[in-house]
C-alpha cells in the first residue's frame, strides 16, 4: 500500500523468479500475476493442469513440477488428469485405476502396466451360477473368480469332473454315477 | 478495481482461458489488437476449461475442473458467482442461451449434458447415454438445437439435438480423430470444428449435410469460436490463439499471450446480442 507514506509501504512480491504481483483491494490478498513457466496459483504454489509438484515446497521439500505419472493409462487429450500437488491419477483409462492407475479397477483383472492396451485389464466375466454370491469381481493379476464348491475355471463357468447342475446356484453336485456301469 | 485484471473494453472481443486467468483481445473489425489484451478475470487457483458468454447480461460463464462447478462474473470486474456448485466431476464445454437464459454444459466424467437457468435452478439432464468423452457444446437458439463434440477414441462423433435433448441424431462420424473444439456460425448456417486427432478444420451445412475441409495441419485445437469470415482457436502445442480466415482456408494471424501455457475455451464476446427470436417464442 503506496498511500500510507511509510517506508515500509512497498514491499518486494511474495512471488518466485521476480514475478510480479498485485493487492486485491477488498481482501488485501496478494496475488502474482506472472509466475513462472509451468507454475500458478496465488503465490505460484500450484503447478499447471496435467503437471503436479509443490514448486514452493509449501509441504516438505521442493518438487518442481513435473507432467503426471500414471503409467501410460491417461489420454493426453483430457483435462484434470492427476492432483496438482500430490500427483494422483484422477482419470484413469483402459479399466485401471489406483493412485497411479496402476491396477485394474474392480471388475477387471489383467496387466495395468502392459503396454499394449489389449493386454491391460479384462472384465472378470465371473459366471453369476458359479461365483460365491453372484460376485463381479476377481483377483488382480489371474482374474480367477471366487468359485462355489466343485466349481472350476477362472470365471467359475464350469463343473469339476464328476460333478453337474451349475446351475443350482449353490455349486456343482456328485454325479453319482454307478462305477460298474459308466465309462469315466 | 484490482490492479491484475481489466473490465472489458467496449466493442467485441475474444475471451479465451488460460489456467487460472480469462484474458481478452479486442477485435477491430475481425483483427485482434494484441497490445490491448489482457486479463480480465484472475482466479489462481482454478483451471479453467469452457468460457461463454452472455451477452444480454455481460457475463461471462465457465467451468472449472479444481473444484468442479459452473461459475459466472460480470465482465466490469465483478466477483465470482457461483451457478453450479454439486454433482459435477469433469464439466468441460458451455454454451449460454441468450435468448432461453439458460446455460448448458458437458461432464466428461459423469458423461452427460446437462442444463439449468443461469442463476442455476431448474437443472436438468439432457443426455446421459452414449456419451464418452463430451466436450464442446454450442446452442443455436433462434432454430432451437444444440450441438456437441465427444472426442472418444474408439468412435468419436460429433451430435446434435433439440434442446431439450429430443430429436437426438449424429452429425458427423467419418473422418475424425479428437474432435475438440466445434462453432456455428447462424449468418452462413455452418458448423465448425476443430480436430486435434485429423489436424484438421472442418466445416458442414447441418441441414444440407455438405461438409468441407477449410484447413489442414494444424496442431492442437483445443477451443474454437468464429466470427464473420474468421476462426479463432487455441492451440495447446502452440500455447497461442491462431486465426484462420474461412474463406481464403489460410492462417491470417496468431496471438501469443505472455504466459507461455496451454489455453483452453474460447468466445466471442459482442457488445450487442445477434437478432433473432427464440423458437419457442415463434411457434
Amino acid at each position: 500500500d503506496s498511500t500510507v507514506g511509510s517506508p515500509r509501504d512497498c514491499q518486494p512480491c511474495p512471488c518466485p523468479g521476480g514475478s510480479t504481483c498485485a493487492v486485491v483491494p477488498k481482501t488485501k490478498e496478494v496475488v502474482c500475476t506472472n509466475c513462472p513457466a509451468g507454475t500458478t496459483g496465488k503465490s505460484c504454489e500450484l503447478c499447471d493442469d496435467g503437471f503436479f509438484g509443490d514448486p514452493l515446497g509449501q509441504d516438505g521439500p521442493v518438487r518442481a513440477c513435473r507432467a503426471c505419472k500414471c503409467n501410460d493409462n491417461i489420454d493426453p487429450n483430457a483435462v484434470g488428469n492427476c492432483d496438482r500437488e500430490t500427483g494422483e491419477c484422477l482419470k484413469c483409462i483402459y479399466n485401471t485405476d489406483g493412485f497411479f492407475c496402476d491396477r485394474c479397477k474392480e471388475g477387471f483383472y489383467g496387466k495395468p502396466l502392459a503396454s499394449d492396451p489389449k493386454d491391460k485389464c479384462k472384465p472378470c466375466s465371473c459366471s453369476p451360477y458359479g461365483t460365491v454370491g453372484r460376485q463381479t469381481s476377481c483377483l488382480q493379476v489371474t482374474g480367477q473368480c471366487t468359485c462355489l464348491p466343485h466349481v472350476t475355471n477362472r470365471d467359475c463357468s464350469a463343473c469339476e469332473p464328476g460333478y453337474f447342475n451349475l446351475r443350482s446356484g449353490t455349486g456343482c453336485e456328485r454325479c453319482n454315477c454307478n462305477p460298474i456301469g459308466s465309462t469315466d | 478495481p484490482r490492479p491484475d485484471v481489466h473490465p472489458l473494453p467496449p466493442g467485441t472481443n475474444l475471451l479465451f482461458a488460460q489456467s487460472g486467468r480469462i484474458e481478452f483481445v479486442p477485435l477491430e473489425s475481425y483483427d485482434m489488437k494484441k497490445t490491448k489484451a489482457k486479463t480480465v478475470l484472475h482466479l489462481p487457483e482454478k483451471v479453467i476449461i469452457g468460457v461463454a458468454y452472455d451477452c444480454v447480461e455481460k457475463m461471462v460463464y465457465w467451468t472449472d475442473i479444481t473444484s468442479p462447478s459452473i461459475s459466472k462474473a460480470n465482465l466490469q470486474g465483478g466477483e465470482p458467482v457461483p451457478v453450479i456448485t454439486s454433482d459435477l466431476e469433469s464439466p468441460e464445454g458451455i454454451a449460454v442461451d441468450h435468448l432461453g437464459r439458460t446455460v448448458f454444459w458437458t461432464d466428461s466424467m459423469k458423461d452427460r449434458i446437462e442444463m439449468a437457468t443461469l442463476d442455476g435452478a431448474q437443472r436438468r439432464v439432457l443426455v446421459d447415454t452414449d456419451l464418452v468423452n463430451p466436450r464442446a457444446i454450442i446452442v443455436d437458439p433462434v432454430r432451437g438445437v444444440m450441438y456437441w463434440a465427444d472426442w472418444n477414441r474408439e468412435a468419436p462423433k460429433i451430435e446434435t439435438a433439440a434442446m431439450d435433448g429430443t430429436n437426438r441424431k449424429v452429425l458427423v462420424q467419418n473422418g475424425l480423430g479428437l474432435p475438440n473444439g466445434l462453432t456455428y456460425d447462424s449468418q452462413s448456417s455452418l458448423l465448425c470444428w476443430a480436430d486435434a486427432g485429423s489436424h484438421m478444420i472442418e466445416c458442414m451445412d447441418p441441414v444440407q449435410g455438405t461438409r468441407r475441409k477449410v484447413k489442414e495441419g494444424i496442431q492442437y485445437p483445443f477451443g474454437m469460436t468464429s466470427y464473420g469470415k474468421n476462426i479463432y482457436y487455441t492451440d495447446w502445442l502452440r500455447d497461442a490463439v491462431v486465426v484462420v480466415d474461412r474463406h481464403a482456408a489460410k492462417e491470417t494471424d496468431e496471438f501469443l499471450p505472455q504466459k507461455r501455457t496451454r489455453v483452453y475455451g474460447i468466445t466471442m464476446a459482442h457488445t450487442q446480442c445477434p437478432s433473432g427470436q427464440n423458437y419457442c417464442s415463434v411457434n
